[in-house]
């Protein structure tokens, strides 16, 4: 999930070409870096909706994300894809920065902000637990992807689990 | 007693464990459609010998012994039930898919299930059989040949220990429900409370003696729970429990209109209060005293 949020950056480093690899390789890379993680990610839901793997979430506040793709936009894919590639030595810093970026990604839960989401019309929310007195609810925040616009508290949910933290809602 | 759940409809199916090493100690981790559809035949299993043992279950009393099967149930909002409410009511349990590696340190497991109109269904087990085939040697045919199973293989029993539902906790196991539901540690905690309840009721005893035993002896602790379960402290006579007392030996003393108990007879008198002792004369001028280890009201 944390590459296939990566993949526009692909697209426009395949669209724009570099000096150093010939194009048919470079071309097939990129389009290896967009293609598998976003197959991975359409199997992923495929196989959560098949293994009918299925939460109640229970919203305790919740925050559109959207806002996160404009930090994402600015503060990863233009300063990267802006980046000449025109020595070796800078190909490789680009890739160190991009595996960290990667890695920042992963660690921070960041990895739903995928812009396939958003073109498809789907709106990342990420929803806190709500505030009770019970000590078995669980603490840590959740992201549901959803067509719905907003989300109030106390409001139950059927998700499909992603992944430990990632919530997808098929039918609102 | 009628259960409160559509079970022909359920949309969501959560398995989860309980793990002494945890903390939250429970988590759910996923499981494929098949151990989702055992899952619920487990729970329909439970509530179908519940139904076979008795259609109308006693209220469940800590003091009380039972049997290893044994359909008793406790209302949802009782102080005992707390553990399982928490459970019940937990929203969004966190999802721990490593869960099942340190299979040693697992006490119970559970599913919870949600009907269409949003009702939930929560069945716990405790862990015997589920890790107990760890530990054995598992063979499988390949070929025309057995071979040892070398995967962790975890077996699910027949049915679950008990059952919750939004008004009740119905219970097949009363010793599995008390383990999975701390209710030793729950049961002396909760000796102020009963005190204060049971005081209310008998104001011409004094109880501070009686507390302080209590909540270093769980025997005592639960006696307190089950007479304060019972709801039957209300117009007790004073005169009357005195007598009580006198005829199975009960020692007590009388002060400022109170009645005192020594520690040593603190069980004595509980038991006194829970109608666990009684005396019988069926041979004129022998009377018979005894204790009772589990009884049951008749009525009529």
């Amino acid at each position: 999930m944390v590459l296939s949020s990566l993949s526009p950056l692909f697209i426009f480093w395949a669209t724009r070409g570099i000096k150093l690899i010939p194009n048919c390789y470079f071309l097939a890379f990129c389009a290896f870096m967009v293609l598998v993680p976003n197959g991975f990610l359409c199997l992923r839901i495929g196989t959560a909706r098949k293994l009918q793997d299925r939460r109640d979430l229970v919203i305790g506040d919740a925050e559109d994300s959207r806002d996160h793709l404009l930090v994402y936009l600015f503060a990863m894919l233009l300063p990267l894809y802006t980046m000449e590639l025109d020595t070796w030595r800078a190909l490789l810093t680009v890739l160190e920065a991009l595996g960290f970026v990667a890695f920042l990604f992963w660690h921070l839960n960041l990895h739903y902000m995928n812009v396939m989401f958003a073109a498809f019309g789907y709106r990342v929310f990420t929803v806190h637990p709500p505030t009770d007195e019970n000590p078995l609810s669980g603490r840590t925040s959740q992201v549901l992807i959803t067509h719905r616009v907003s989300l109030s508290p106390g409001q139950h949910l059927v998700a499909y689990r992603l992944s430990d933290t990632v919530y997808f809602e098929v039918n609102p | 007693m009628n259960f409160i759940f559509d079970w022909q409809n359920v949309t969501i199916t959560e398995f989860g464990v309980g793990r002494d090493d945890a903390d939250p100690p429970f988590s759910v981790l996923p499981v494929d459609p098949e151990v989702q559809t055992a899952l619920r035949q487990m729970c329909a299993a439970t509530w179908s010998a519940m139904q076979k043992l008795t259609t109308n279950p006693p209220h469940y009393e800590p003091s009380e012994k039972y049997a290893s099967h044994e359909y008793v149930y406790l209302p949802f909002g009782d102080d005992l039930a707390e553990r399982m409410r928490q459970l019940h009511n937990a929203a969004n349990l966190p999802t721990d898919s490593s869960a099942l590696e340190q299979a040693s340190k697992i006490f119970c497991y559970f599913v919870r299930l949600t009907d269409g109109q949003g009702q939930r269904l929560t069945a716990l087990r405790r862990a015997a059989q589920f890790k107990g085939i760890l530990k054995s040697h598992l063979i499988r045919f390949v070929t025309d040949s057995l071979k040892l199973i070398e995967d962790k293989v975890f077996k699910l029993d027949v049915d679950f220990d008990l059952l919750v539902d939004s008004q009740n906790v119905h219970i097949l196991r009363p010793d599995a429900f008390g383990f999975a539901s701390q209710l030793q540690q729950a049961i002396l905690s909760a000796v102020p409370k009963n005190v204060a309840a049971i005081r209310h009721d008998l104001n011409f005893v004094e109880f501070s003696g009686i507390q302080e035993y209590a909540s270093r002896h769980t025997r005592a602790a639960r006696y307190l729970a089950s007479i304060r379960s019972q709801h039957e402290t209300k117009n007790v006579d004073k005169a009357a429990l005195k007598k009580l007392c006198k005829s199975n030996n009960v020692e007590i003393k009388e002060a400022n209109g109170k009645i005192h108990v020594e520690e040593d007879s603190v069980m004595d008198f509980l038991e006194v209060l829970d109608r666990r002792r009684y005396q019988l004369e069926l041979v004129k001028g022998s009377p018979e005293r005894f204790k009772a280890a589990s009884r049951s009201r008749l009525r009529n």
